[in-house]
C-alpha cells in the first residue's frame, strides 16, 4: 500500500468535486429529497371540509356537531337542511363529507335506543377517504360515549378503542423522516461512487490507473474513501432536519444510528461499485443507479406499506433489499429506543455488515485493472 | 537480446480480431513508428504490450515475459502509455501544476531537487511553463497533448507508448512534441503510431499495418524504396491503377517514368496489393447552372473577442469562386471562431462581411443565403443512432428538398461518392473516412456556392484524405464551388489555391501557394514555408 499515490488520488477527487460543484449536489440532495418527501408525503388529512345536514336540530345533534367543531381534523363548512345543496358541494369538490342527522335523531335515540346517521365521503382518493371515515367515526364514537355516560344510557355498541403505538401523536413527520433517511443514504452514496469511477473511464483518464503501478485496492480506497467521508457527514445533517426540522422524537442509542448508518453508507457504495463496472458512460451509470436504488428504496422501506402486510413475491423481495433491516434500526433509534436489547435489531444490524462485505468484496473482485 | 520483444500476439474482442499475429522487437534509444488507416490494430496493439487488454502470445520487457494483463503489473513503474485522443489523460478540473503533482505521487517519485528540476525542464520544452495555473479545460488542444506527455514523461519511463498524440494538433505543437521526444529519446525505447507521414519519416523503424497484421516494416527509406518500382510520374487511366496528385500507382509495369515515391504511396500499394481499389469519385454537374458572383465572401475587419481576448483581430479575406482557401494556423489562433463567424454561430463584434455581394447586417440576411453555404465541422455532426440514409433525409429535410428529389439526389453522391454499400448502415460502425465523406454529402445535398469546412481531414487515413481532396477538386471544377478549409496538415496546403495564416488572431499570410513556393525557392515543403513565415512574425 503506497499511502503517497493515494493521498495524490484523494487529493484530486477532493479538488474536482470541489471544482465542479458537484460537493454542492452531495449535500444538497440529501437534504432536498428530505424536505420534497419530509413535507410533501401527507398521510393524515387536516381539515377535512364537512357540511351537515342536521334535519334534527335537537341538544343531541348540537352536542355532537360540538365534537367536529373543536377538532384540527374538520371544520364544518356550514349546515343545511337540503340534502341536495351538500351533495352538490362534493360534486364540485368543494367539500369532503357530508353528515346527515336525520330528524328525530335523537327521539329515536331515547325511546328505541337504536338510531341510525348517515356519512357520506368523497372517496374519489380511497386512501384519504378511509382516513377520514376513520376520523368521522372516531369522533361520533366519542360524542356518542359522553352522551350516554351523562344520560347513563347503556350503549349497545362495541366502542373500538384505538391507540396509534410509539406515534400516538399520529404524526407523519415521526413515520416518514427516519425512512427517507434511509432512503437517501442508499441513494447518494452509491450515485456518487458509480460517477467518480464511470466519469474516469468516459474521459479515459482511467488509462492512467491502468497504466500505472497502482494496484486494483489503493484505487478503490481513492475513489470509495471521498464517498465515504463525504457522506458520513450527511448522517448528521439527516439527523438535524428530522429533529429539529422535522421535530420527531430521538428515543434510542446516537451511536447504534451512527453505526448501522456507516455500514449502511458502505452497502449503498458499494452498489455504486458494481454499477460502475458494468458501465461505461456516466448518464448510464446515473440512470441505472437511480433504478436499482430509488424503487426498492421506496417500495420496500416500510414508507407506505409495512413490510409485515406484504405477501408472496414482495415480502421475499423486501428481505432481499439492504434497506428493510436499516429502516428497522433507525425507526428503532428514533422511535421506539430498544437498541441492541432488542435480539431483532442485533440480527439486523448483523445482517448490514454482512450484507456490506459480501458487497464490497464482490466488487473489488469483479473490477478489473485493464479494459473490458 | 532486445530491450522488447513481441512474439505471435493476438487481441480479439468478440467476433473482431484486433490483432493478429504480430511479432517484432525494439531496443532502447529507439522510436518506432506504427502507421496504418484507422481500425488497423494499431491501439489494440499497443494496449496489449501496455497490458491493458487481454491477449494470446508473449510480450517480454528486460528479459521479463508476461502473457497477461495481470503479469504485466511488474512492466508498469517503467512504462509511459498515452492513449488516443485529445487530452484524455487529462483532468479538466486540475491546473497544469496539478497534473505533474498528481502524476509525480502516483509513481511515488522522490520529490528531490533532480526532479524537481526536470519537471521544470518538461514544462519549459512543452511551453507551458508560463501556464502552470491553467486548469486543463482552459488549454488549446496542442497544450493538452503537450501537457499529457510531460505527465507522462515525468517518471522517466522506459518503454513509452504514444498512440496517435499528434492528431489533431496544429503544426506548431506537433513541432514541440516532437522536441519534446528527441530530447529524451536515448533513455527509453518509444512506440508512436501517427497518421502524419511526415513524422513516419522521422523514425528509426516504421511499421505499416494493415486489418491487424503488420504488412511491411523496415526503416522509413527503405519502405520507400520498396514503394518506387510501383509508383509512375503523372496520371494515367486504368482499372488497376490509382492516381492521385500527379502521381499514379499501379503493379503491372505502366509505360510512363518512375515518380521518387513517399510514405503515403505505401498506403496506395497496400490498397492496389489487397485488391482494394478504391472507388474512383465523379461528381454530376448541378442539377440547376447558377449565376455565381466573383466574390463570394468578402470579410472587412472581422473582429471577435472573448472578455479581454481578442479571438480574431481585424481579419480581412476574400473567397472567390471556384477557389479553395486554406485557412492554417496553431490551435487557438482564431480559425474555428472565424468560421462560426461567417456562419451566424457567433455574432460579429467589429467589421463588416458580405456574403455572394450582399452585406450581411441580420439574421434574417443570413436566412436567405442559408441554401446556399455549406458546412462540416470538426466533429461531423451525425446521429450516430440514425442509418446513413436516414441521417442524409434528415439533413435534406432541413433545407427543404421535396422527399423524391431528396431521395434520387441521396442514390446519386451515394454512389458518385463511393459510400453507396454503407447507406443502411450505422455511423458509428464506419470508419471515419466514410464518415467524412458522407458528412460532406450532407453539406453539398443542397447544391451550395460555398462550403465552410473546419478541420474536416483529422485522424482520417491516407487513401480517404486523398479521396477527399479528389472530391474537393472536382466540387470546385464541376460546381464552381468555393471552398474555405482548416486544416493541420500542411500537406493538404499544396491542394488549396491560396493560403491564408492566422497567428494569435491576426492574419500574417495571404498569398496564392504557387506565389509562395516561388518567393521561398529554399523550401522543400510547404511545411517549412510555414514554420518561417510563422516564426518571422514572432521576432
Amino acid at each position: 500500500m503506497r499511502i503517497g499515490a493515494i493521498k495524490a488520488y484523494l487529493l484530486k477527487e477532493f479538488k474536482e468535486l470541489i471544482r465542479s460543484r458537484l460537493i454542492i449536489l452531495i449535500y444538497l440532495v440529501p437534504t432536498m429529497i428530505l424536505l420534497l418527501f419530509g413535507y410533501g408525503i401527507r398521510l393524515e388529512v387536516k381539515h377535512t371540509r364537512l357540511v351537515v345536514v342536521d334535519e334534527d336540530r335537537s341538544t343531541l345533534s348540537m352536542k355532537l356537531l360540538q365534537n367536529f367543531t373543536h377538532s384540527k381534523y374538520f371544520q364544518i363548512l356550514y349546515t343545511t337542511t337540503s340534502y341536495q345543496d351538500a351533495l352538490h358541494k362534493i360534486k364540485q369538490a368543494k367539500a369532503d363529507v357530508i353528515l346527515i342527522i336525520p330528524a328525530d335523531f335523537e327521539k329515536n335515540l331515547f325511546h328505541t335506543h337504536k338510531a341510525s346517521l348517515a356519512i357520506f365521503i368523497d372517496g374519489a382518493f380511497p386512501l384519504r377517504a378511509m382516513t377520514m371515515q376513520g376520523y368521522v367515526e372516531g369522533a361520533l364514537i366519542n360524542a356518542m360515549e359522553d352522551f350516554a355516560q351523562k344520560y347513563n344510557i347503556a350503549m349497545h355498541h362495541i366502542a373500538i378503542v384505538q391507540r396509534n403505538l410509539f406515534n400516538q401523536a399520529m404524526r407523519d413527520e415521526n413515520a416518514i423522516v427516519p425512512g427517507l433517511i434511509g432512503l437517501v443514504l442508499l441513494v447518494a452514496p452509491a450515485l456518487l461512487a458509480a460517477l467518480l469511477i464511470v466519469k474516469e473511464k468516459e474521459y479515459g483518464t482511467i488509462f492512467n490507473f491502468y497504466s500505472s503501478p497502482l494496484t486494483k485496492s489503493e484505487f478503490l480506497i481513492a475513489k470509495l474513501l471521498p464517498v465515504f467521508l463525504l457522506h458520513s457527514l450527511n448522517i448528521f445533517i439527516l439527523f438535524l432536519w428530522s429533529t429539529y426540522l422535522f421535530v420527531v422524537p430521538f428515543r434510542g442509542s446516537f451511536w447504534l444510528y451512527w453505526l448501522s448508518s456507516e455500514i449502511y453508507i458502505l452497502i449503498s457504495l458499494s452498489i455504486g461499485l458494481l454499477v460502475s463496472i458494468i458501465t461505461n458512460r456516466q448518464i448510464v451509470a446515473v440512470v441505472l443507479t437511480l433504478i436499482i436504488t430509488i424503487i426498492p428504496g421506496f417500495l420496500y422501506s416500510g414508507i407506505l406499506m409495512p413490510i409485515s402486510s406484504m405477501q408472496g413475491e414482495s415480502y421475499i423481495e423486501a428481505h432481499l433489499f439492504p434497506i428493510m433491516y436499516y429502516n428497522q434500526i433507525a425507526y428503532d433509534t428514533f422511535l421506539i429506543g430498544q437498541g441492541l436489547a432488542s435480539q431483532k435489531n442485533l440480527l439486523y444490524l448483523g445482517i448490514l455488515i454482512l450484507y456490506s462485505i459480501i458487497l464490497l468484496t464482490l466488487g473489488s473482485l469483479l473490477m478489473k485493472k485493464g479494459m473490458r | 537480446m532486445a530491450l522488447l520483444h513481441v512474439s505471435n500476439l493476438h487481441v480479439q474482442y468478440k467476433e473482431t480480431i484486433a490483432v493478429d499475429n504480430i511479432s517484432f522487437s525494439a531496443d532502447q534509444g529507439e522510436i518506432v513508428g506504427f502507421i496504418g488507416a484507422d481500425g488497423a490494430g494499431k491501439s489494440s496493439l499497443f494496449h496489449a504490450i501496455a497490458g491493458v487488454v487481454p491477449f494470446s502470445g508473449e510480450i517480454s520487457y528486460h528479459n521479463y515475459t508476461y502473457h497477461s494483463p495481470k503479469e504485466a503489473e511488474k512492466i508498469k513503474p517503467y512504462l509511459g502509455l498515452m492513449p488516443q485522443g485529445l487530452g484524455l489523460v487529462l483532468y479538466p478540473e486540475l491546473s497544469v501544476k496539478e497534473h505533474l503533482e498528481f502524476f509525480i505521487d502516483i509513481r511515488n517519485l522522490k520529490k528531490d531537487k533532480a526532479l524537481q528540476q526536470y519537471t521544470e525542464e518538461l514544462l519549459h520544452m512543452a511551453g507551458l511553463a508560463k501556464f502552470t495555473d491553467r486548469l486543463a479545460k482552459h488549454l488549446s488542444g496542442g497544450m493538452k497533448q503537450k501537457l499529457s506527455l510531460i505527465c507522462t514523461l515525468v517518471h522517466r519511463p522506459q518503454l513509452l507508448i504514444l498512440d496517435e498524440p499528434t492528431t489533431g494538433v496544429d503544426p506548431v505543437s506537433r513541432r514541440e512534441l516532437w522536441e519534446i521526444l528527441q530530447h529524451q529519446k536515448e533513455h527509453s525505447l518509444t512506440l508512436f503510431s501517427t497518421a502524419y507521414m511526415d513524422e513516419a519519416q522521422r523514425m528509426d523503424r516504421v511499421h505499416l499495418m494493415h486489418e491487424a497484421k503488420v504488412i511491411a516494416q523496415g526503416t522509413p527509406d527503405s519502405l520507400i524504396q520498396s514503394a518506387k518500382p510501383y509508383t509512375y510520374e503523372g496520371v494515367y487511366e486504368c482499372d488497376t491503377c490509382i492516381s492521385f496528385q500527379n502521381r499514379t500507382y499501379a503493379l503491372s509495369t505502366l509505360p510512363m517514368p518512375h515518380a521518387k515515391p513517399t510514405l503515403e504511396s505505401l498506403f496506395f500499394i497496400n490498397a492496389l496489393q489487397h485488391n482494394a481499389i478504391p472507388p474512383k469519385i465523379s461528381i454530376a454537374p448541378r442539377s440547376k447552372p447558377l449565376d455565381i458572383p466573383p466574390i463570394v465572401m468578402e470579410a472587412k475587419g472581422l473582429t471577435k473577442r472573448f472578455g479581454d481576448f481578442v479571438a480574431d483581430d481585424h481579419i480581412d479575406m476574400q473567397l472567390q469562386r471556384g477557389e479553395i482557401l486554406g485557412l492554417l494556423g496553431a490551435n487557438g489562433a482564431g480559425k474555428t471562431t472565424f468560421i462560426k463567424m461567417l456562419l451566424g454561430l457567433y455574432p460579429i463584434d467589429e467589421g463588416d462581411l458580405y456574403l455572394l455581394g450582399k452585406k450581411i447586417s441580420s439574421a434574417k440576411d443570413r436566412e436567405d443565403l442559408k441554401s446556399k453555404i455549406g458546412y462540416m465541422s470538426q466533429n461531423f455532426a451525425l446521429y450516430k443512432d440514425m442509418s446513413i440514409k436516414e441521417n442524409l433525409l434528415y439533413f435534406a429535410n432541413l433545407h427543404h428538398i421535396p422527399l423524391s428529389i431528396a431521395l434520387t439526389k441521396i442514390d446519386e453522391l451515394a454512389s458518385s461518392l463511393g459510400f453507396a454499400k454503407y447507406l443502411h448502415s450505422l455511423p458509428k460502425d464506419l470508419p471515419l473516412g466514410i464518415n467524412q465523406r458522407f458528412s460532406l454529402a450532407a453539406a453539398i445535398l443542397h447544391e451550395p456556392v460555398v462550403l465552410f469546412l473546419d478541420e474536416p481531414t483529422s485522424g482520417v487515413d491516407t487513401i480517404a484524405r486523398a479521396q477527399f481532396w479528389d472530391l474537393l477538386h472536382q466540387l470546385k471544377n464541376r460546381w464552381q464551388i468555393s471552398i474555405l478549409i482548416t486544416t493541420h496538415y500542411m500537406s493538404e496546403a499544396n491542394f488549396c489555391d491560396r493560403v491564408v495564416v492566422l497567428k494569435s488572431g491576426k492574419k500574417i499570410v495571404d498569398e496564392r501557394v504557387d506565389k509562395l513556393f516561388e518567393q521561398y525557392p529554399w523550401a522543400k515543403s510547404f511545411e517549412d514555408i510555414f514554420f518561417y513565415l510563422y516564426q518571422k512574425e514572432k521576432t
